[in-house]
């Protein structure tokens, strides 16, 4: 199935950005999983850190939270953190009702999620 | 006391084929955006309708375009009630969803990742029902209008 979805992953001092947009559905699949990949080993000793943006997208379902639950999990189990930026109040209810805040910190954006994981405060 | 007749504001039909449910919520959202729904209750309506759909194509439809999702959409008062209907039956539309979804069992791997869309129905909208009719098989989703404002969580 053709994704929607578009993920660019970048490096910063101790954390991997994962940029997403369009629609994070059960198409996605290939393009989450990818750009976690790209992410994590670009420079893996950087990459305590995986931070999910998702400020440019529009429309999460239940099989994208399926999607971002496996990412969670596989992070996990490389002792990485994972933390997200950029959702809107509604979506952020949604991961709040998951549970998923509980294991995702939230950034209101991906400059405050940097700054707090680059300068983190003392 | 006068008893105003439940007021139908659009019906339609969508082939049941993957990605129709950003059809439905769409037209859905344009429907009811006059009626007084607050932009967070109208967000968790089109996450109901969107996930119903969803469930109806995949779930009750088989993912065959031939057979059509049925959308009614009615006013009742200070109540906005959306029916989705395939035709599976008794089929739960959820057919992944046997039980509560458990986040921490899903990390653990004890539970498949999937599994959600039932739960966040039942989380977005103020009422929700089944109901079957041999074939038919019918999601009616209710979100009262105006004054909602003790259930907003945000």
């Amino acid at each position: 199935m053709t994704s929607a979805c578009e993920a660019t992953t970048r490096a910063l001092p101790g954390a991997a950005v994962i940029e997403l947009s369009g629609e994070v559905d059960g198409s996605a699949a290939a393009v989450l999983t990818d750009a976690y990949e790209r992410a994590v080993t670009a420079s893996p000793e950087n990459h305590d850190t995986v931070v999910l943006d998702f400020a440019a997208v529009d429309y999460i379902n239940s099989t994208g939270i399926a999607l971002i639950v496996s990412v969670l999990a596989r992070a996990r189990a490389e002792r990485r953190k994972v933390v997200a930026s950029g959702l809107s109040p509604h979506y952020r209810e949604i991961f709040d009702i998951t549970r998923l805040s509980d294991f995702i910190e939230l950034f209101p954006d991906l400059d405050r999620a940097v700054s707090e994981l680059t300068h983190p405060a003392a | 006391m006068t008893q105003v007749a439940p007021r139908r504001l659009d019906t339609f039909t969508l082939a049941s084929e993957p990605g129709n449910e950003r059809l439905a919520l769409a037209r859905v959202a344009g429907t009811v955006k006059d009626l007084g729904l607050s932009d967070a209750r109208l967000e968790r309506l089109k996450t109901a309708v969107a996930e119903a759909t969803m469930n109806a194509i995949e779930h009750g439809n088989g993912n065959r375009p031939e057979i059509p999702v049925e959308v009614a959409v009615t006013q009742d008062g200070d109540e906005i009630i959306v029916a989705i209907t395939d035709q599976g039956g008794e089929v739960n539309p959820g057919a992944d969803e046997h039980e509560e979804p458990d986040l921490i069992r899903k990390l653990d791997g004890d539970q498949s990742p999937r599994g959600w869309g039932l739960f966040l129905i039942r989380n977005m909208v103020d009422a929700m029902d089944i109901t079957t009719d041999g074939q038919r098989h019918t999601i009616w989703l209710t979100m009262r209008t105006g004054g909602a404002a003790h259930d907003e969580r945000m």
